[in-house]
């Protein structure tokens, strides 16, 4: 019997310590698009990179078993799930299904051993088919679940674990989920989907399981700094968990060729205002209320203080020196001393190389596959001071880049019927749609956007239900998982949109954040995305003379007769919305 | 008459205590410990008297032999069969000590009978010999000494009947008195499955130890029985395929096997047989299965045979009716193979997995039944069958390594390995 399948992936063995080298499977079947990308950057892209070049810092991907698609087949089939059934449901009702079902049995005792040999904290991912297939990212889509497996007792463990499993299952079907296939024109029920179970990098401090550093770093950058390129490529870097980024939190944001490059902060009070100041930790102390349900059940927040209090913070952080208004690198001062995020110790003054090796990183893993890239990483500094620090690579996934072929003139931004003009644009093309959403600029209450966010989730459901792509204009950070600095939509509530307006008000102006799995799915899928500064109007009279189709208490569907044409030139960052004229 | 003449020639017991002699000798026990594990510790022979429908009385022999129970308290079935006799329940008993010392669980080993033909019986005449097999043994039999369970024509309704005898005896609740009982009276879920399921997943390790694909592997399985069902799902599952069982038919008193080259289809056939695994021949046919004469599950053009009805059923007689492509015999029932067919199979280089490893996972979740029951606490079925592959996995590959450490054949092995644990716990008792 083949032990490696054809991904050079090992079927798992169970031996005295429980756990097979490396990477390694359990069950038929495909590995799906997570696990492939880590078996490539393992044996196509770390095998190619000169380590001796970077001192005091090692690169690879955590020891992982990957539970392979034939064993969620198997289930669906065992207890009998029913995608379309289901659909009637809403997602807790389905996760509550999932959990009440059972594994199929050829795995059952492997999972048994496994898990009798692992006592560190384990990430439980998703690897679906489709996820990070190049025209199909399906980033952040489906769920992701964090156990501390610190449990004395292997059989609680094991159930921990058998409930992870099951949760990230349901996800497979989930609204999210289901919407976005259907953007796709895919059939959900052809979905299948691979379980990665991956160490968790990090250290313990107190209760808290984080690593000292999580980060995104693609290898394309649609929004260079000054004096940087898009193939500059772009990193986002924060304390703990990178649930931090990929949820679109505070992060700092810098291009890894030019990491002395400061982001385009106002002042040193604007960026220390909008430094990370909270971050995730998988939850090591007493056991929450049980909710195997729960994504987060898990994790625990914890604050900066936190993180100084666990000394943590050293490598990482500068203090505001408010007397001189300057920032210096380092942790300076009582503890309690405004400290800002922003890596200076690592980035500025070279302590660690994390920028040569992210640069490296990338460079080698486009060559490899041909094609932009996005990983995500996290290090461990060690718990002694000449222990070298750990760089481990959780995920690879390829970029989807669009643009070139677009070009929008400076004068067509004064076309008399132009809804929407801007400067500052991602993407590429030249579409008409018929259909406009907006956020009702008269209503809009920034401390009810999870609200909004429902309902533009179920004029997305309509509008994809009749075909019909969108224009969606809102305020803030779209994507936001803080509901206080934009719309807290998933990618799957607005999947159906063809252009993302992005606005500010003056009470809600904020960067985009672009590590969030939200940022790659919007590039990714080809939808364009237009910033448009408080400075530029936009024609909402014009908007609202429209034909309205469907008026919410916080939002308005509005459908033009004529074509609405968007062209949008990502070369130049220029980009319009206005009526048709051809 | 054939059977029966055979009955007489073939004596369990007698087989049974010729494997200890050889192993005994093998390992160098010493006279005491010879004499103690090579008969039954305890016997209890007694009369059932039940009170016909038809208004007759009838007296229906009854056993409990307990082999020995230094390692745990007694665990092993209780046979309804018209041939039973006290030879193998006593063989059966002492089976059963190895195989809870080969899968390495806590228990010793006891086995159970009644002389009679569930068939000819109703179900509240079936119920008074539960009940009365009860009294007779009340005393000597209870969640820490001796702890019965179904086996051949006996199910979760003879087991809650003795529960029921037994707790009205001894006025308490004891669900760990017994195990076999239904789910949500003190069963374990996992227990129907389990037997079937253990076969399967030592199969799976030995098919990993050969190299062989499970997906480009047939087999022929003998009996229909719950065993069989399992195993024939769990292989299924695996990737495998079944191309002919054989199953008893009670109208004709005699058994058939059913083919299908391109796999058999558990559902199909679960839906055309009667509660004792008996196949319906004419429909069968009607589904397009090949119906032969019981013999032919043995001779068909297979990877793994597995037997799963009752014992001696691989014999001098038929053993080189064996086809030439059979590399594995997995056997799921109790003593299928005689010790003439097994010296046979190994100058054949045929891989036995010997029946107290490869059935060993029905007495295993009974453990887990009889733990459940006693904390009154009970788990999932994936906690249930992840433990348990767990186990009958960790056993297999302790009689697999031994086996090539040793350079021995796995039943050896595993009656090495077995008969050294229980030997060494009598010592450590003080008992040789």
């Amino acid at each position: 019997m083949g032990d490696r399948d054809n991904h050079g992936v090992d079927l798992f063995q169970r031996r005295a310590d429980g756990r097979g080298s490396g990477i390694d499977r359990i069950g038929r079947g495909e590995i799906g698009g997570k696990a492939s990308g880590l078996v490539f950057l393992r044996d196509q892209v770390l095998a190619r990179i000169d380590a001796s070049r970077f001192e005091g810092i090692v690169v690879d991907v955590p020891r992982m078993t990957v539970i392979a698609s034939g064993v969620f087949d198997r289930f669906v089939e065992l207890n009998a799930l029913d995608p379309d059934e289901l659909a009637h449901h809403d997602d807790a009702w389905i996760a509550h299904v999932f959990q009440r079902a059972n594994m199929p049995p050829t795995i059952v005792g492997d999972l048994h051993n496994l898990i009798r040999g692992l006592r560190a904290p384990l990430a439980v991912r998703s690897s679906s088919r489709l996820e990070d297939a190049l025209d199909h990212p399906f980033a952040g889509v489906y769920g992701t679940k964090m156990l501390p497996n610190n449990q004395h007792d292997s059989t609680t463990r094991f159930k921990r674990l058998i409930e992870a499993v099951k949760f990230v299952y349901g996800t497979t079907w989930t609204r999210t989920a289901r919407s976005y296939h259907e953007s796709l024109g895919e059939d959900i029920g052809h979905e299948s989907m691979a379980v990665v179970l991956q160490e968790v990098v990090g250290r313990r401090s107190g209760d808290r399981y984080y690593p000292d550093v999580s980060g995104v770093v693609r290898s394309w950058n649609p929004y260079p700094f000054p004096g940087c390129t898009p193939e500059d490529g772009v990193a986002s870097l924060a304390l703990g968990l990178g649930r931090q980024i990929v949820d679109g939190g505070a992060s700092w944001t810098f291009c890894p060729r030019r990491p002395r490059i400061q982001p385009p902060w106002a002042d040193v009070a604007d960026r220390a205002r909008n430094t990370q100041t909270g971050f995730w930790a998988v939850n090591m102390g007493r056991p929450p209320v049980h909710d195997p349900t729960r994504e987060t059940e898990f994790l625990v927040e914890g604050q900066l203080t936190d993180a100084e209090r666990d000394k943590r913070l050293d490598p990482i952080v500068s203090t505001w020196d408010t007397q001189n208004d300057r920032l210096r690198p380092g942790r300076i001062g009582p503890a309690g001393s405004p400290r800002v995020l922003d890596f200076a110790p690592m980035l500025q003054f070279g302590e660690l190389p994390v920028a040569e090796l992210l640069v490296e990183l990338i460079d080698v893993a486009r060559e490899a596959t041909g094609s932009e890239v996005e990983l995500e990483f996290a290090i461990d500094f060690g718990l002694r001071r000449d222990d070298p620090a750990r760089c481990r690579v959780l995920q690879m996934r390829p970029m989807a880049v669009h643009g070139g072929t677009v070009e929008v003139a400076e004068d067509e931004l004064d076309h008399p019927e132009t809804l929407v003009r801007s400067t500052s644009v991602l993407g590429d093309g030249d579409e008409t749609v018929h259909d406009v959403v907006f956020v009702d600029p008269e209503t809009f209450d920034r401390a009810h956007t999870r609200e909004v966010a429902e309902e533009l989730a179920e004029l997305n459901a309509t509008l994809l239900a009749e075909r019909r792509p969108y224009v969606l204009i809102g305020f803030g950070r779209w994507g936001s998982s803080d509901p206080w600095l934009g719309i807290p939509v998933q990618w799957g509530d607005i999947s159906g949109v063809r252009a993302l307006v992005e606005t500010s008000l003056d009470e809600l102006m904020a960067d985009p954040s672009q590590g969030s799995h939200f940022f790659h799915n919007l590039v990714g899928r080809g939808a364009m995305m237009l910033t448009v500064p408080r400075t530029t109007p936009i024609a909402w009279d014009a908007l609202r003379a429209l034909h309205e189709v469907r008026r919410t208490k916080w939002c308005r569907h509005v459908r033009s007769d004529r074509p609405l044409r968007l062209r949008v030139d990502g070369r130049h960052g220029r980009g319009v919305i206005r009526t048709d004229d051809r | 008459m054939e059977t029966v003449a055979r009955e007489r020639a073939y004596n369990p017991f007698e087989v049974a205590q010729s494997q200890f002699d050889r192993i005994a000798e093998q390992i160098g026990l010493d006279e005491g410990a010879k004499q103690l594990l090579r008969n039954p510790m305890r016997e209890f022979h007694f009369n059932i008297p039940v009170r016909m429908d038809d208004g007759a009385t009838r007296v229906f022999r009854g056993f409990r032999v307990q082999h020995n129970d230094s390692r745990g308290p007694g665990k092993g079935g209780i046979r309804f069969h018209p041939q039973e006799t006290i030879d193998t329940v006593r063989a059966l008993a002492m089976w059963m000590t190895w195989k809870t010392a080969v899968v390495d669980i806590p228990l010793g080993g006891s086995k159970g009978g009644v002389i009679c033909d569930p068939h000819e019986l109703s179900m509240r005449e079936q119920e008074q010999i539960c009940r009365g097999w009860v009294r007779q043994v009340a005393r000597d039999i209870g969640p820490i000494s001796d702890v019965p369970a179904p086996d051949v024509m006996t199910n979760s309704q003879h087991m809650l009947w003795m529960l029921d005898e037994y707790e009205h005896i001894t006025g308490t609740h004891m669900p760990g008195m017994i195990t076999g009982k239904p789910v949500g009276m003190g069963g374990s879920l996992g227990r129907t499955q389990a037997t079937g399921y253990g076969v399967i997943y030592t199969l799976r390790e030995a098919l990993r130890e050969k190299e062989m694909d499970p997906s480009h592997c047939i087999a022929s399985v003998q009996g229909f029985g719950n065993v069989a069902q399992y195993a024939i799902e769990l292989f299924d599952q695996l990737g495998g395929s079944v191309v002919a069982v054989s199953s008893w038919d009670q109208t004709d008193r005699r058994s058939y096997s059913f083919r299908r080259p391109g796999g058999v289809s558990l559902d199909e056939l679960r839906s055309i047989t009667d509660r004792f695994g008996g196949i319906d021949k004419a429909k069968a046919a009607e589904l397009g299965y090949e119906v032969l004469p019981g013999e032919a599950w043995i001779e068909q053009e297979v990877d793994i045979l597995i037997p799963c009805a009752l014992e001696n059923q691989i014999n001098a007689d038929n053993v080189d009716s064996i086809h030439s492509r059979v590399r594995i015999i997995a056997e799921g029932a109790n003593g299928p193979t005689t010790p003439e067919a097994d010296a046979a199979l190994r100058k054949r280089g045929v891989f036995v997995i010997p029946d107290f490893l490869a059935n060993a996972g029905g007495v295993t979740c009974s453990y887990f039944e009889q733990v459940q029951s006693n904390m009154n606490y009970f788990w999932d079925m994936d906690e249930v069958l992840g433990k348990l592959d767990t186990i009958m996995t960790a056993a297999y590959l302790d009689v697999s390594n031994f086996a090539t450490k040793k350079h021995l054949e796995m039943r050896d092995a595993a009656q090495v390995l077995a008969v050294s644990r229980v030997a060494q716990s009598c010592r450590d008792r003080g008992w040789i």
